[in-house]
């Protein structure tokens, strides 16, 4: 199978860099699958898994939290807000921000502290998710 | 009265010893705190280059691009972000990012507009607590952890504010960190997104979705809180690095302080020997 170049990159660091044979994220419009050579594309990612088949043939799931997906010819590149691959989530610590998020929803006093809070317990909750994937 | 006078300088050499411990064991502490924010600093770069290049595509290649973040508002308060450092004792850095910004605030009332102010670290905080401005929030001691988290919760709190037509400018004044000895107070739009380079006629030929407008939208909460982090990130190590520089001053000085009192201090022991043997030798004398 053909492979291309796959970064992934957070304000904190450069998450990913190598070559992979294909990857599947869900967009604003729905779960896409890239392979090479892929036509110009972009679109942004809410909250949600993203899998990466690299270039030896094994798959890495990671929890992605926000971003866009932009696809050249050169190369593809996911800028996410944060991310993290399941094996390194740190379960304890997604329970405790779903509790708080929870917590939040219950309290908050206007639509804007409502969808805030409700963005937050949907990055915790997909966390948890990816992270029970690989268990 | 020599050995008062050597007694006086004994002790103030002993008193700028222990200034000079300090300011010594400050300066290591800030160089080490800068080279830490220094990489921290060069690590955002990628992500934000990419960011942007991603927003100046979608605005030139998509036909009929218009964005509410590009256009120009005619009513509306400005908001202006000011950074600071959370300490003093770091030469004139809070001062510098302070004169700039109060010139601008000015300028624009005499425009008159309404500003808004938001500040960033503890010094800035002081710096307005009297002025008759409205403050949005006040983030303090955020400058040596700060994540995206919280930088992306503050572009919401401003874009929230914008999307409600309260805002039609937001501009962020920071220090620019151009070498660790030159430290430049720097003053940016982030809101109208400025300078969006706009070649006309070309043909999209990368299929966004759901629409341009729509990615553009989306990426516009990502690109003002990166610009943030980058600035906080940027203004703590200008802030580590003025530190060390005046810290660094600071040691100089005392050691010439030293030097120059040992040297007083050499003399003043060097007169009362003098006296003593000439008191001797006399004494010798008129017993003859």
């Amino acid at each position: 199978m053909n492979s291309y170049q796959l970064r992934v990159i957070t304000p904190e660091k450069i998450f990913f860099e190598g070559m992979v044979q294909r990857i599947s994220v869900r967009t604003t419009e729905g779960d896409v699958g890239i392979l090479a050579k892929h036509e110009k594309y972009a679109a942004s990612l809410p909250s949600g898994l993203l899998r990466v088949l690299t270039e030896d043939g094994t798959e890495r799931l990671a929890a992605l939290s926000g971003g866009i997906l932009k696809v050249s010819p050169e190369q593809t590149v996911i800028l996410a807000n944060a991310i993290e691959w399941a094996e390194d989530i740190d379960v304890d610590h997604a329970k405790r921000s779903e509790e708080d998020a929870r917590k939040r929803c219950e309290q908050s006093k206007s639509q804007h502290d409502l969808e805030r809070a409700e963005a937050k317990l949907q990055r915790a909750l997909n966390r948890l998710r990816v992270s029970s994937m690989v268990k | 009265m020599a050995a008062s006078n050597m007694k006086a300088i004994k002790r103030r050499i002993k008193s700028v010893e222990s200034t000079m411990q300090i300011t010594k064991a400050m300066e290591l502490v800030s160089s080490s705190k800068l080279r830490h924010a220094k990489e921290r600093a060069e690590q955002a770069v990628p992500y934000f280059e990419l960011l942007y290049q991603t927003m100046s595509e979608i605005a030139s290649e998509a036909n009929g691009f218009h964005s509410v973040y590009t256009e120009l508002r005619e009513s509306g308060a400005a908001l202006l972000i000011v950074m600071a450092g959370d300490r003093g004792l770091a030469g004139g850095f809070n001062l510098n990012v302070f004169r700039q910004a109060d010139a601008r605030i000015k300028e624009l009332e005499a425009q008159g507009r309404e500003v808004i102010l938001m500040t960033v670290g503890k010094k800035a905080a002081e710096h307005y607590a009297k002025s008759s401005n409205r403050i949005l929030a006040q983030f303090e001691n955020i400058g040596e952890d700060v994540t995206t988290y919280t930088t992306l919760n503050m572009a919401e709190k401003i874009l929230h504010l914008f999307d409600e037509g309260h805002l039609s400018i937001v501009e962020v004044f920071f220090t620019n960190m151009v070498s660790p000895l030159v430290q430049e107070p720097r003053q940016m739009t982030v809101v109208p997104v400025p300078n969006l380079e706009r070649a006309s006629g070309v043909q999209s030929l990368t299929n966004y979705e759901p629409s341009p407008e729509a990615v553009f939208d989306s990426l516009i909460p990502k690109y003002l809180s990166g610009i943030l982090y980058c600035a906080i990130v940027d203004t703590y190590a200008s802030e580590q690095a003025a530190r060390r520089m005046a810290m660094e001053n600071a040691t100089d000085n005392a050691q010439e302080m030293i030097d120059d009192l040992s040297l007083r201090y050499n003399r003043a022991r060097q007169a009362a020997i003098t006296q003593e043997l000439t008191e001797i030798v006399s004494g010798a004398n008129a017993q003859g």
